[in-house]
């Protein structure tokens, strides 16, 4: 038996010497062309000696004019090329806010809330508590003051306090941190999906910092748990057009409207994993920034799959006949993420297999390229833990590149677009981030939209001291089962 | 009466308060056979402070804080849980504190000079346990605004799970973490010393811990509060010249026994009574306030005729059976206590809580929110007694030998003893006695 298994062993060994052979020459093409160029004309000139290049240079027959206009093209070509390259657009810094302990939600404390509340509905209480048993939230999620009540009281003045202490609280900590004068904000922009009141929040947030009268403005609401990356996709346009600019992006969804006191199944499944939470985001194209940002954008790529029915599926949470709750997520989903985040020979290879699978055979597998070869850290929504589990499998990725995504669910819960922000706040803690280190952000919208951004880390950051994660990164990560009994 | 009694009272809100940090999972916290003993009873504790720390519960400092101290009380926020024996335990699963907000229609004073005790008992949450308590929160804070200012902060809890003390020791210690000091008396959970426990501890047969017990009380109750300056007292040791009798007379002593004689005057038979006393600090190795549940000794006293004997020989018994106290005495009293129904009120109930005052203050006067702002009066009050009659003699809050004695009777003997002339003539200013 050991005998058939060393000839499998070392042709499997071979192969992936192979493959890294291939990767190494794919990438670093351009570098494997030019240096074996390079040193030929060196050594060529070294060989002439100083008077044969003398001779060369004279028998150029260089005049005025010839120079002046070769001198034009060359300034020329780089202007064009200066103006057209996008403006850098940075990450300068971030906060998220941390809710008070007061607002935490032990699970008995839920699950006595729901009993008392569905009192006359014990399939419904014994619905969320299997939700809740299987969320990998922890102990420590908030819901805001307001869900404390028995029962609760979701009115617009609540739903409009709460948006003020998280929307607040995390500019006033994003102010303190970068030293910004609220005067100098360009670009204010707010996303907040469920709660939309009049005047809007941007609005509120413009009336507290009282805020320049020519800012422009943006209030998305409706959007999803994507919103944020839409956010920061809307305010890199905008950088974009205007020159030495900031912008503020708040990131947040505020639970007290929407804590849903009926008893459908399908609708109380929000109450058992969103949570309360926020996050705000400078970013600029100012160049003095590039020394003291934490991050640059490199790409930004939303996809709707709306049109599509098959997308419609893509991410759905449904109910099998068991009554057992899963997220479908559909190999498909591969083909709108991966290809333009990948290192050249992924895409290679992805391209290859595509053509593949085009022109020779459909039955072929997909190629499902390495992304952990393109990035050093992952950042994947934290709708749930099925949504993790199943990306985590369908990337290939390991236990510790989705250690942010399961810490900050199990921490904070679902913060719905905010999410993000606190994984990535994980990762700085844990001070595993370093100069040059490249961050996949992925967030999913409801089954029409996958928004992924990828962030280049600027400067090697220190482990915060402040910061959402400061009391309680030393207790993680921590080991979450399948199954919390209650 | 004519007037008809509108509720003053009215309760707009109920959440539940949390603790800062998850406790240890799977802690329990059990009864000891004292705790089974004072079952049928509830315990309230109000304090009345003119200003109010609260400006809107929710996102107030005073929240934080007490969640923190939440976390050191890990019984407070757990539940009732009954064991596969048929035993009752708390299971310290942090499911929280439920607290209360009521608003009150008249002002702190007003209520004061004429609420009575059935309108004060609105100020707490008065339930008993129900037969599912998987989701009942034994303790129960009610925070009450009255208007222009002035609140009154009701704390209660099944006599099972905490005496007298520990409740005023835990909202002392919310005040100390709202002014950010060091708690000084710190919650003790440990269980009391082995040679005060019953070897078998507890009683499993005592299946009607759901129910209060049968038979209502067939009269009416009434409440009323005397407060006695220092010189009352004085003037009472002068008048009847109590010092020659009894020179070591307490304050307690002496308000005990005026009570105890006047109330026998009103009443028929009154030559027995229970006196219930702390014995925290009465033990060889001395439990820490902060122990927490019950640590009280009942015990009966009896004086034959006792309507016609003077006060002083009354002051002399009742101080040298609370001097005389020991191990052994507590001991049997716990013994005894399992055969009994109702601790309070079987008998007239008189309760010492001198214990209270520490370094000469007054524990429960200590309880101060916000800088110079004392409580203005603290009331305790024994829910489901036996209908006999309860006695409490309480510190004041000036330091010194004046005493606080509140008095629950059934209801003509109290408006006989508001009359009387015995009492009436150590001026004493009478509060939460209602109006006619």
């Amino acid at each position: 038996m050991p005998r058939e298994q060393m000839p499998e062993f070392s042709s499997s060994v071979k192969l992936k010497y192979v493959k890294l052979g291939f990767q190494y020459l794919v990438d670093h093409f351009l570098s494997l062309l030019l240096i074996p160029i390079m040193a030929i004309i060196a050594i060529e000139l070294l060989r002439m000696g100083p008077e044969e290049i003398l001779n060369v240079w004279k028998s150029l027959h260089f005049d005025l004019v010839y120079l002046l206009c070769s001198c034009f093209f060359v300034i020329f070509i780089s202007s064009v090329y200066f103006i057209s390259k996008p403006r850098t657009v940075y990450l300068v810094d971030y906060c998220c806010y941390k809710p008070p302990v007061s607002c935490r939600v032990p699970f008995a404390t839920f699950m006595e809330h729901s009993r008392l509340i569905l009192n006359d509905k014990p399939k419904s209480v014994e619905f969320q508590m299997r939700i809740l048993e299987r969320s990998g939230l922890g102990e420590e999620t908030c819901l805001p003051p307001a869900i404390h009540y028995i029962p609760p009281t979701p009115t617009m003045d609540e739903a409009r306090s709460e948006a003020q202490m998280v929307i607040f609280t995390a500019m006033d900590d994003l102010f303190k941190k970068t030293d910004l004068m609220p005067k100098d904000i360009d670009i204010l922009i707010v996303n907040c999906s469920l709660f939309s009141p009049t005047p809007s929040l941007s609005a509120m947030v413009i009336n507290k910092y009282k805020l320049r009268s020519n800012i422009k403005s943006f209030n998305l609401s409706g959007m999803g748990c994507s919103a944020g990356l839409i956010s920061v996709d809307l305010a890199r346009d905008l950088l974009q057009v205007h020159p030495n600019s900031n912008a503020i992006i708040v990131s947040t969804e505020i639970i007290t409207p929407n804590y849903y006191k009926g008893n459908e199944r399908a609708m109380l499944l929000p109450n058992c994993l969103f949570r309360m939470g926020s996050a705000a985001i400078l970013m600029s194209n100012h160049r003095s920034d590039r020394w003291r940002a934490k991050y640059k954008l490199s790409h930004l790529v939303r996809t709707h799959r709306g049109a599509d029915d098959k997308s419609y599926y893509c991410v759905y949470e449904q109910e099998d006949k068991d009554g057992n709750i899963g997220i479908n997520l559909s190999k498909d989903l591969m083909a709108i993420a991966g290809p333009l985040v990948l290192p050249a020979s992924e895409q290679l290879l992805f391209l290859l297999s595509l053509i593949g699978r085009k022109i020779f055979n459909p039955k072929w597998k997909p190629y499902i390229p390495d992304f952990k070869l393109a990035f050093e850290h992952f950042c994947i929504h934290a709708g749930g833990r099925a949504v993790i589990d199943e990306l985590q499998k369908n990337l290939q990725l390991s236990g510790e590149h989705v250690e942010a995504s399961r810490m900050t669910l199990h921490r904070f819960g679902n913060t719905s677009s905010s999410s993000l922000w606190y994984e990535l706040s994980y990762i700085e803690s844990k001070g595993r981030m370093r100069r040059g280190d490249r961050v996949w952000q992925i967030a999913f919208g409801s089954g029409f939209k996958c928004n992924s951004a990828v962030w280049k880390c600027n400067r090697t950051i220190k482990t915060p001291k402040d910061g959402p994660w400061s009391d309680c990164i030393d207790r993680y990560p921590v080991f979450i089962p399948e199954v919390v009994k209650l | 009466m004519g007037i008809s009694r509108q509720n003053r009272v009215e309760v707009k809100s109920m959440l539940t308060a949390i603790s800062s940090k998850p406790s240890r999972s799977g802690q329990v916290h059990t009864f000891s056979a004292l705790d089974n003993a004072v079952t049928p009873h509830t315990v309230h504790v109000i304090f009345y402070y003119p200003r109010s720390p609260f400006k809107s519960f929710d996102l107030d400092s005073v929240r934080i804080p007490l969640s923190e101290l939440l976390s050191m009380y890990p019984p407070v926020i757990g539940r009732v849980n009954k064991t596969q024996e048929g035993i009752l335990e708390v299971k310290c699963n942090d499911a929280g504190l439920r607290v209360l907000k009521a608003k009150v229609s008249v002002g702190i004073d007003e209520w004061l000079r004429s609420a009575d005790g059935h309108e004060e008992s609105d100020l707490t949450a008065w339930e008993d346990m129900p037969e599912d308590p998987s989701t009942w929160s034994p303790f129960r804070m009610q925070i009450n605004e009255f208007e222009g200012g002035g609140v009154a902060i009701g704390l209660s809890c099944p006599h099972m799970h905490a005496d007298a003390t520990t409740l005023t020791v835990l909202l002392k210690s919310w005040t100390e973490a709202q002014r950010r000091q060091c708690i000084t008396q710190p919650p003790s959970f440990f269980p009391m010393p082995y040679n005060l426990t019953d070897t078998d501890a507890v009683n499993s047969d005592r299946d009607s811990f759901s129910k209060p017990i049968a038979g209502p009380v067939s009269t009416k109750t009434a409440t009323a509060t005397f407060r006695f300056s220092g010189s009352a007292f004085t003037r009472c040791i002068n008048e009847h010249s109590i010092h020659e009798i009894s020179p070591k007379a307490t304050p307690f002593d002496v308000f005990a026994a005026l009570f105890w004689t006047r109330v026998a005057l009103v009443k028929d038979k009154s030559d027995r009574v229970c006196l219930c006393v702390d014995f925290r600090r009465l033990l060889s190795n001395p439990l820490p306030y902060g122990f927490f549940g019950n640590a009280l000794n009942f015990s009966s006293l009896e004086m034959a005729n006792v309507v016609e004997v003077a006060i002083g020989h009354v002051a002399r018994l009742l101080n040298e059976h609370v001097s005389s106290l020991n191990v052994e005495k507590i001991r049997s009293g716990l013994k005894r206590a399992r055969s009994q129904e109702k601790m309070y009120g079987k008998d007239l109930t008189i309760v010492n809580m001198e214990h209270m005052i520490v370094e000469g203050e007054p524990l429960m006067y200590q309880a101060v929110f916000e800088e110079g702002v004392k409580p203005m009066h603290v009331s305790y009050r024994i829910g489901n007694d036996g209908g006999e009659g309860v006695i409490m003699v309480i510190p004041s809050p000036e330091k010194g030998f004046g005493r606080t004695v509140s008095v629950t009777l059934p209801e003509e003997e109290m408006s006989k003893l508001l009359s009387d002339q015995e009492i009436l003539r150590l001026e004493p200013e009478v509060i939460l006695k209602g109006v006619k």
